[in-house]
């Protein structure tokens, strides 16, 4: 019977929003000791439900169990009291404190003048992350610390205040493929210690493999309750979208045809004035898809930023067929038939609070389709432009006048896809086309980019998703330290990309 | 939003007057007479009365565009005031230097040199924040100081005065002075008035076509797309290959014609010299009030014009027939101002979730507390 103990019971949930019925009569229940994944794509209702359970939200009806006793929440504080603790998408942390600090905020030593307790706090925090195995030193800065540090702080943090039960908010969404790993390792080690865990995600590699059981939302519903040993990642996205999802892309063999894009031995600087590029060199062709892998932070996003004349080039050339295009700026670059997916969807594809119809001319606000004498706007140009792009990419809104920030995650993304797309490209440069997509927008847009180089368009592809690289490239660069160490084939296998990635293995076809 | 912010304003002020003793129903009906010729106790005359108004929301408009476009570009502009002196001093310097022209001639010479040192006044501002990013919130207010204080010295033992011991500047020429609405002829009798008392003057289409040219640019040109994008997120703006500097510097400048203009109109329209009354103006000021309380808007800000110019001429009147000072106009607009700046109404109406541990937080600021908060920095004495 102890392995059939409930820590947390939710019965007959319900909430509406104005609008939005978020959970309606929705039923959970996570055993003692286990790793529950909760999935569904964006606006199925887990974060509200998640948010009832910390006593941010109150349901309108529904009862809630917590190991076994019926509860009533009025607030976090409850749910802390009761051992529940939430680590957020969005960390909630302080970067100029300490991460001692950080962990002690809100319940802080002191000595007995109301002083600080450093040693206290310090000594605390090591038993801590003794006893889970958290390596993490106190003293560090928070901001200089990495994601995946960061993210463990708030584990601890977290622990520090005696929760038995973690909620996991989308705890993957912003760690490398190796964070990821470790934070896993640090997961099973605090189940094995008793602890249980609530795992959102709508990633389903991660799920099958960190879970025990699934419970699966959609559109406010509990759809499925799975047990993870039993199914399978076609089971769960059918569930998850209510038909069934092509997971593999299908794709004919490319036919490459003239190289379009020639870069050499370019070099470049990140934002912070450190050399990001240290002489990149590869030709992309016409028809074919070459994916860049890597690690973030590897030089791609700058690579990205250069060819699209975002960022100035230190050094080296970037050819469009014979034009020199390296210092074009990023207008001049997208009238000579460049098309740019940013990565940054929210800030930097999309003005929010622009329409649709005003986000589908970004960039291209002066062309001659769009304005007269690049002075005058032409709004029925531009709506009859807006509407094409809707329907042509299977844009969800009830209309084109709909802010992009009321647009659902894949819808948003599918707007600058649309855009970027729209223009009939020579090279479209995709930096993370799916992150953040439900699985029903990321099979779409991966149709379109096969799509799009059938149709002869030469494509750039970024992603730190390696089964994405793989599955859409043609060829596969690996980037590492500002540099290409090696350009591989596709079926090339994932723990040789992985050592690749990391600095290790050795490059063939000559790559620089 | 805005309505519920008047609305405060003026249930404040009620209760401030009941506390001091007044009546407040006595001195609302002082503004509305005052302000929109309705109400009058004592038989003023309602035409001359919302004439008065008229010429008090003119120069609003303008200023208040010159805010609202710097505004849409993601800038504070404090210093339409400033640009407004700069633009009543040019207007003044060329209509006294060229007093001869013909009026065909020196009219558009003053209104539009009033525009240029209004666009150079606020494009300093401009310049500067694009190429060293000095904040604009600091070089605008300093800017207005220095406007203020070259008016002083213009018109006070300067160039431009009238005549030793005075604090006026010479008469602009009669080819500069923009023609009244009504004939200047005291034979003709309007409303029980003879003309020539109606101040009304041309300004006001000048003012009502830069209230349209303003809206035309910024909904319906490229240019006004990219002033909108850059005041949204400068980086979705770089990405669309807009350049973020050009466009600073361009907003100010034009925002600063609009407030020169503004000057140029009170000079040319209404007043035909410059006046020591010019040190203690608070158009630029009330044009910030106007600007967020119009929400940014053409129609807003010529709505907000008349409601703030109803105001000013109504303190007058509210003075003389009930007594009350016309300070708490002043309060009344300050009311207004605060209540957008902390949107009190918009916290009333999801319930005052004050003080408790709220999950449903307001979902983004408000883009004028942002910047109010950011800009608390109180407006220069009247000297």
């Amino acid at each position: 019977m102890s392995d059939q103990q409930l820590a947390v019971e939710m019965r007959g949930i319900t909430k509406q929003f104005p609008g939005v019925l978020a959970n309606n009569h929705v039923d959970l229940s996570v055993r003692t000791g286990e790793i529950h994944a909760l999935v569904g794509e964006n606006g199925a209702g887990k974060s509200t439900l998640m948010n009832i359970l910390y006593g941010l939200i109150r349901p309108d009806s529904g009862e809630i169990l917590i190991n076994g006793k019926p509860v009533h929440m009025a607030g976090p504080r409850d749910a802390i009291s009761l051992g529940i603790g939430m680590v957020h998408q969005h960390f909630m942390l302080i970067p100029v404190f300490s991460v001692g600090e950080n962990i002690m905020l809100g319940r802080e030593p002191v000595t007995g003048t109301d002083l600080y307790d450093h040693a206290r706090a310090r000594n605390a925090i090591n038993d801590l992350t003794k006893r889970y195995g958290l390596a993490l030193d106190p003293d560090a800065r928070m901001g200089d610390l990495p994601v995946g540090l960061q993210q463990r702080a708030e584990i601890v943090k977290v622990l520090y205040r005696g929760a038995g039960i973690l909620i996991l908010d989308e705890p993957t969404g912003v760690l490398t493929p190796q964070e990821t790993k470790e934070l896993f390792v640090v997961l099973r080690d605090l189940v094995k210690s008793g602890k249980t865990i609530i795992f959102i995600s709508h990633k389903l590699k991660e799920v099958l493999d960190i879970s025990d059981r699934i419970t699966v939302m959609r559109r406010g519903q509990v759809v499925g309750h799975l047990t993870t040993r039993e199914t399978n990642e076609e089971e769960i996205a059918t569930l998850m979208v209510g038909r069934a999802v092509l997971l593999r892309v299908d794709k004919k063999p490319a036919k490459p045809g003239a190289v379009v894009l020639r870069v050499e031995d370019v070099s470049a600087n990140s934002d912070r004035g450190v050399p990001a590029l240290k002489g990149v060199t590869f030709d992309l062709r016409q028809g074919e898809i070459l994916g860049i892998a890597g690690v973030e932070g590897n030089g791609q996003s700058e690579l990205m930023e250069v060819i699209a004349g975002t960022r100035h080039a230190a050094g080296g050339r970037v050819l469009l067929g014979d034009r020199d295009i390296t210092t074009y700026d990023a207008r001049t670059e997208r009238d000579a038939g460049v098309a740019f997916i940013p990565e940054d969807r929210r800030g930097t594809g999309l003005v929010l609070s622009f329409s649709i119809a005003e986000n589908s001319i970004l960039g291209r606000e002066r062309s001659p389709r769009f304005s007269w004498n690049e002075f005058v706007l032409r709004l029925v140009a531009i709506r009859d432009w807006a509407r094409r792009l809707v329907k042509e990419f299977d844009v969800r809104t009830p209309s084109i006048d709909v802010a992009a920030r009321n647009l659902s995650g894949g819808n948003q993304q599918k707007v600058i896809v649309a855009r970027e797309m729209g223009s009939k490209p020579k090279v479209l440069l995709a930096a993370q086309p799916t992150r953040g997509v439900d699985i029903g927008a990321i099979e779409f847009i991966h149709r379109r980019i096969v799509q799009e180089r059938d149709g002869g368009t030469a494509v750039l592809l970024v992603s730190a998703e390696l089964d994405e690289v793989r599955s859409l490239s043609d060829r596969i660069a690996v980037m590492y330290e500002g540099r290409i160490v090696s350009i591989e084939s596709p079926d090339t296998p994932e723990e040789r990309l992985g050592l690749l990635m990391t600095g290790g293995g050795k490059a063939r076809e000559g790559a620089a | 939003m805005p309505l519920g912010s008047v609305l405060f304003a003026f249930v404040v002020g009620a209760l401030i007057c009941l506390v001091t003793g007044a009546n407040p129903v006595d001195a609302y009906s002082g503004l509305l007479c005052g302000g929109i010729g309705i109400a009058c106790a004592q038989g003023e005359n309602s035409a001359l009365q919302i004439s008065n108004t008229i010429v008090f929301l003119t120069p609003l408009i303008t200023t208040g565009v010159a805010v609202a476009l710097p505004f849409r570009a993601g800038l504070f502009n404090i210093g339409a005031e400033g640009q407004l002196i700069a633009g009543a001093i040019a207007c003044t310097a060329i209509g006294v230097k060229f007093s001869g022209l013909p009026s065909p001639i020196l009219l558009p010479m003053v209104l539009l040199g009033g525009m240029a040192a209004g666009a150079l006044w606020a494009g300093i501002a401009g310049l500067l924040k694009a190429t060293v990013g000095a904040h604009e919130v600091v070089t605008t207010i300093m800017l207005n100081y220095v406007a203020q204080w070259l008016l002083r010295y213009l018109i006070i033992g300067g160039p431009l005065q009238l005549r030793e011991g005075t604090s006026t500047s010479l008469p602009i020429g009669h080819g500069a002075r923009l023609p009244t609405l009504l004939p200047s002829d005291n034979s003709l009798i309007i409303f029980g008035l003879p003309a020539s008392v109606y101040r009304v003057h041309t300004g006001l289409l000048i003012a009502l076509a830069a209230a349209a040219i303003f809206a035309f640019l910024l909904w319906r040109t490229s240019f006004g797309y990219e002033i909108r994008a850059v005041g949204q997120s400068q980086k979705a703006a770089r990405y669309a290959g807009i350049s973020v500097r050009r466009t600073i510097i361009l907003t100010m400048l034009i925002a600063g014609a609009f407030a020169g203009l503004a000057g140029a109109i009170q000079v040319a329209g209404v007043d035909h010299n410059l006046t020591d009354m010019y040190f203690s103006d608070t158009t630029g000021f009330d044009a910030i009030a106007v600007a967020l309380l119009g929400l940014g808007s053409a129609v807003g800000i010529v709505v907000a014009s008349l409601l703030f110019g109803a105001l000013h001429a109504g303190g007058s009147i509210m003075q003389s027939d009930a007594g009350i000072s016309s300070n708490l106009v002043l309060v009344l607009q300050a009311l207004i101002l605060f209540s957008i700046a902390a949107n009190f109404v918009g916290a009333i109406r999801r319930g005052l979730p004050f003080g408790r541990a709220s999950a449903e937080l307001p979902p983004e600021l408000p883009p004028a507390a942002g910047l109010m908060s950011e800009a608390a920095v109180p407006p220069p004495e009247p000297t």
